[in-house]
């Protein structure tokens, strides 16, 4: 690779060491096409009020194939700002028109430029700021989140007021504070249960569990019989039979006979 | 009321306050007679180079059109160590060119940066929108009603300006001529048709 002339030039190296000099050139990341560009300018000392523009270009597309040389990824606003360098340089070549009309071709990269150059300017500036800004912390002294004490009217507050306000207080302090739970004492045990299912199913042969359970007003009298009904089928006291899931379960006698009292007075069968 | 009573009541109002805090609020807070904003303002600007040249941690600053409490920047080593975490993340170069351009000639619409920075500028605006320098100011009316944007009281206090008009002029900085003055808040570059074109 042999750099243009015009990268050799900035950099003194002689003959060899003309790779690494423009190996040095793309150091800096360039944030965008235009700051490559004023970047050229600045290094070749060009006046940006009348640009050599085949030099600029020719060092911009030299830049560009370093970038690719080094495997950088390039923005393909590079590649669009190369071909309008491209098409600047050539309007630049052919003969101008009359006198007068005559536009410089330049015209619009050197605007940019130099809004770019502002930009830049400021953008120092404010980098310089943010080095020592940054590193300002504010005092966490907060003042305690008090809520804002509302001055009371008290003329505008009349008795419905002051029962409503009452009266949500009340409520509130209910959900917030609910009454303990009260324990009541057993009224049912699971041997007396086991008892009476054990004779009804003797006595009726047939006992249709669920239609039984339903007529029990009390929930606590419903789960002892039907720790009863477990106890009593585990003990083979009694048959379940169900036909389908969730359906009626009968309960018949069991095969064998049970002496209940001898098994409950013993604490357990098995 | 002593001024040193009025020295301790700005100096707990500054330490409580989230945000800066004008003068005016300051003097009314003071409530008595010779205490006006003026001399609340010149008891604050007092201070504030008492605690800077006693060296103390905490410094009193005026920005973005009030006064707050902030601490020394020298000390942003120790308040890591003690926090650990940065105060603020720094920004990159591409964001305080968008930041500038933003500053200078908002309120502006994205294309507008873009074309300005000469590369696609969505990723670094949205770091300033979310770190509260910039916000959306409405729309522009033009087709495809583009978000304008502003710079906000954030960025004022983050650069220690009291007023947007306290940025520097560009044209200062680059040692560019204007002879008409800064460009007016029209389309892109207004101000270029004077610039010398010694071209042929």
């Amino acid at each position: 690779m042999t750099a243009a002339p015009e990268t050799a030039s900035g950099s003194g190296g002689g003959g060899t060491s003309e790779g690494l000099a423009a190996l040095s050139v793309t150091l800096p990341t360039f944030t965008g096409p235009l700051d490559l560009l004023l970047h050229l300018v600045r290094k070749n000392s060009l006046s940006i009020y009348d640009i050599p523009i085949a030099t600029l270009c020719d060092q911009y597309h030299e830049t560009l194939r370093t970038m690719q040389e080094l495997d950088l990824e390039i923005a393909s606003e590079f590649l669009t700002t190369a071909s309008w360098l491209v098409y600047i340089k050539s309007r630049m070549l052919l003969p101008r028109p009359a006198e007068g009309e005559a536009e410089d071709p330049r015209e619009e990269l050197v605007e940019r430029l130099l809004e770019y150059r502002r930009v830049k300017a400021v953008a120092d500036i404010l980098h310089d700021e943010d080095v020592v800004r940054r590193c300002l912390w504010r005092p966490a002294l907060a003042a305690p989140d008090a809520v804002e004490e509302h001055e009371l009217d008290l003329e505008a507050v009349d008795l419905r007021v002051l029962a409503r306000a009452y009266l949500e207080v009340m409520e509130r302090h209910a959900i917030e504070n609910p009454s303990p739970l009260t324990v009541l004492p057993l009224r049912h045990t699971v041997e007396q249960k086991m008892r009476d299912l054990y004779r009804r199913v003797r006595e009726e042969r047939l006992v249709r569990l669920l239609s039984y359970l339903h007529t029990l007003p009390d929930v606590e009298e419903v789960v002892t019989l039907v720790m009863a009904t477990l106890e009593l089928v585990r003990l083979g006291g009694v048959r379940a039979e169900q036909r389908v899931r969730f359906a009626e379960i009968y309960l018949r006698p069991g095969q064998k006979g049970l002496d209940l009292e001898r098994v409950l007075e013993a604490g357990d069968g098995a | 009321m002593e001024r040193r009573e009025v020295e301790a009541i700005l100096e707990a109002c500054l330490a409580t306050a989230s945000s800066p805090v004008p003068a005016g609020v300051l003097a009314g807070v003071v409530g008595t007679e010779p205490w006006d904003e003026e001399a609340v303002e010149r008891v604050l600007a007092e201070l504030a180079d008492g605690w800077k040249e006693t060296g103390r941690g905490l410094r009193i600053e005026q920005v973005a059109g009030g006064w707050r409490m902030v601490t020394d920047p020298a000390l942003d080593p120790y308040l890591k160590a003690l926090h650990g975490r940065t105060a603020k993340s720094r920004l990159t170069t591409a964001s305080l060119e968008v930041l500038a351009i933003v500053a200078y000639r908002q309120p502006v619409t994205l294309p507008e940066i873009n074309f300005i920075r000469g590369v696609n500028s969505g990723s670094p605006l949205r770091t300033l929108l979310d770190r509260g320098l910039v916000r959306v100011a409405g729309r522009k009316k033009v087709v495809g009603q583009p978000f304008l944007y502003r710079t906000t009281k954030e960025f004022l206090i983050h650069f220690g300006l009291d007023r947007i008009q306290d940025l520097p002029e560009p044209e200062e900085l680059t040692g560019e001529r204007s002879e008409e003055g800064p460009a007016g808040d029209g389309a892109l570059p207004v101000d270029e048709g004077n610039e010398p074109t010694d071209t042929d």
